[in-house]
């Protein structure tokens, strides 16, 4: 055989097999339980959530697996979905960071179990902030709020509502900046509270299905005059980053006084130190800044569905709950009569009276057009 | 067994060297086929093969009315070209001294300056974007250092224009030095010598003997690197302003953040349509080198 001719065939049979399936099979009494979300939620699961939980029911373990996003888990929920239509094993039993709208028909197909009727003890601790539909269940939240440099800012001069925020960067410019609404949920969120603040501070009146051209004009507009407004007291005479960590980045180098953030990149940011020990964290009493919660789901056709079921009531426990505060930053998802009254008091400044939701699909495409061009052209590039 | 295989290899090969050949090549130009070309066609396609108001589909050229027509669009545009342009003059600039003193220069130093001019090269520019905040952003190293020796700060670069456009020229000196340097190697040194020997000095040595030999190789780095400059994605996205932004993250928020890919898709097609002409540079440039040999 010539070497080019086995060059070739050698390649072939490489290629070949790396297209061979991959056996796997779901195990008894093991949850295979995967998530979409970031390294640090991982990690907290690794960490806090499985010790704790594999020590409190011995014999059950729990195999952690990244998802990867949104669509890895989406791609895993539609085996599922097959699964169920042939009675055969989905090999998966837990989803973290998901939602059980998703993928479409799985819903109605019955794949998602109902938690309100799975006789979970803890469940009547969730807050009814974070209820949405019972194939959902809501146990780890954030939310914007403002992050700012307690040594230039003393805590009891902070803005407490939106307006008290505007009329502080108008007072301080160049001490404040945002992201652009499409680059991350802060600036996103502030843009979004902005718009609240123009439409009598009612989230009510924003719902998935209620855009419309002259509904968006009318709501969006407003919002739009108070941002322009605002441009030239931003930083650089109005100029926004593009992401979230690049706000807390600049806020790091001291930059600039204050940012809005999400309450669990601030409190982890706090922790590694990429933000000073004197950086002060405050929500608006008004009406605060929208965030949202992480849901878990559970498929009816798992293996180890009750395994499964005993970790969605074991995370909503106290101690789990404290441990989001803690450990991930994030806000509990049960109410915060629930947490332990010494982290209740530590955390008072950011507990929210309400999170805002604002919704997606048209509204959040209407929101990233328009801005960019509406607020985002007044900076003029030169300056 | 043994004098049958080699004499296969003398004999036969010579018949089945062309099969095999074509199907070597098969692979990759039906790769190119399938990821490039039909691609293209078929965005081209989409934009100008639209439904109108009742749904028929039909020849149309809303999309690119559109886009020549709002001047949110063209200030993209423009604000692209700008960068490009630009990009491309401080390119020539910075990186022909460079790729000239590696050319002439021997020794440890030249070395050490070499190794910096390639380093962009393993710099991932998601890194560098970071980097280049916490050193030419506000409160950056620059300041820290100007604010050491009571000079005051700088007009930080990041988020203006100017960011992406620092940020460009750097990561592209090591590919436009590596091209101008290989260009250099075809001046010989004899040619140099023999011109100083009639009195030229080190400029009109630069001018007569060594520019004429390497304008196509400077043509081929400008247009290397401004292929890869007009669609820049992770520079402009993180270290340039909100508006107006360049094609990159414009042709990447309208799909992601607006969906509207037909609108995304012209965008993309504009943004071909230009850089096919420094393709064309390009092609060209190797044509006429491969009828010199």
């Amino acid at each position: 055989m010539k070497r080019r001719d086995f060059m070739i065939s050698a390649a072939a049979a490489a290629a070949g097999m790396t297209v061979l399936p991959k056996m796997a099979f779901a195990e008894a009494n093991r949850i295979d339980w995967y998530t979409s979300s970031d390294q640090n939620v991982l990690d907290f699961w690794t960490n806090i959530v499985k010790p704790k939980f594999e020590a409190a029911n011995p014999g059950v373990t729990l195999n952690l697996v990244d998802g990867g996003d949104n669509a890895g888990l989406q791609a895993i929920a539609e085996r599922a979905v097959a699964a169920m239509a042939s009675k055969a094993d989905p090999q998966a039993d837990f989803f973290e960071g998901f939602d059980a709208r998703q993928p479409a028909g799985a819903l109605d197909a019955g794949l998602w179990v109902d938690f309100s009727t799975a006789g979970l003890s803890n469940y009547s601790k969730i807050n009814p902030l974070a209820l949405d539909i019972p194939q959902n269940l809501p146990y780890r939240g954030s939310q914007v709020l403002l992050a700012y440099d307690t040594t230039k800012l003393a805590p009891a001069d902070v803005p407490k509502t939106f307006a008290d925020l505007i009329a502080w960067i108008k007072a301080n410019p160049g001490q404040f900046i945002y992201n652009r609404p499409n680059k991350g949920g802060s600036g996103g969120n502030f843009v979004r509270r902005a718009i609240y603040e123009a439409n009598g501070k009612d989230p009510a009146k924003f719902t998935v299905g209620n855009y419309t051209k002259e509904a968006g004009d009318a709501a969006l507009n407003p919002a739009w005059d108070i941002l322009k407004d605002l441009a030239s007291s931003l930083m650089d005479q109005g100029a926004y980053t593009s992401g979230n960590t690049q706000s807390i980045q600049l806020l790091g180098q001291s930059a600039v006084t204050m940012i809005p953030a999400w309450s669990d990149q601030a409190l982890s940011a706090i922790k590694s130190g990429v933000l000073p020990e004197t950086t002060g964290l405050v929500q608006l009493q008004d009406l605060g800044f929208p965030g949202g919660f992480a849901r878990d789901t559970i498929p009816v056709n798992g293996l180890n569905k009750d395994a499964a079921l005993k970790l969605a009531d074991f995370i909503l426990s106290e101690e789990i709950q404290s441990a989001v505060l803690t450990e991930l930053g994030g806000f509990p998802g049960v109410s915060w009569d629930y947490v332990s009254s010494e982290l209740r008091e530590k955390f008072k400044d950011v507990i929210p009276a309400s999170i805002p939701v604002f919704p997606g699909g048209d509204w959040e495409k209407a929101i990233n057009e328009s801005w960019y061009r509406n607020v985002a052209p007044n900076v003029d590039p030169a300056s | 067994m043994t004098l049958a295989a080699a004499s296969d290899i003398v004999g036969a090969s010579n018949k089945r060297r062309r099969p095999v050949g074509l199907l070597l090549v098969a692979l990759p130009v039906l790769l190119v086929g399938w990821m490039v070309i039909y691609p293209i066609v078929a965005a081209v396609i989409t934009t100008i093969w639209r439904p109108d108001a009742n749904g028929r589909y039909g020849i149309s050229f809303g999309t690119y009315q559109f886009f020549f027509s709002d001047g949110y669009s063209l200030a993209n545009l423009s604000l692209t070209l700008w960068t490009t342009v630009l990009c491309a003059i401080f390119l020539v600039i910075i990186c022909l001294p460079i790729a000239l003193y590696l050319r002439f220069a021997k020794g440890r130093l030249a070395a050490y300056v070499q190794g910096l001019a390639i380093f962009p090269l393993f710099v991932p520019s998601i890194i560098l974007s970071y980097a280049f905040i916490r050193v030419l952003g506000p409160n950056g190293m620059v300041d820290i250092l100007l604010n050491a020796v009571h000079l005051p700060k700088i007009r930080s670069p990041y988020l203006t224009p100017w960011g992406p456009l620092i940020g460009l020229v750097w990561d592209n000196i090591p590919l436009t030095v590596l091209i101008l340097i290989a260009g250099l190697g075809s001046v010989s040194d004899a040619s140099i010598e023999a011109a100083r020997d009639v009195g030229a000095r080190s400029w009109q040595v630069l001018v007569h003997i060594i520019l004429p030999r390497i304008g196509n190789s400077i043509l081929v780095a400008v247009s290397f690197s401004v292929l890869g400059i007009f669609s820049a994605f992770t520079l402009p996205y993180v270290l340039g302003p909100a508006a107006p932004e360049m094609m990159g993250p414009f042709m990447q928020r309208t799909f992601r953040d607006l969906y509207d890919p037909p609108n995304a898709i012209t965008q993309a097609v504009i943004a071909f349509l230009f850089c096919i002409v420094f393709g064309l540079f390009y092609v060209r440039s190797v044509v006429k080198n491969q009828r010199g040999r």
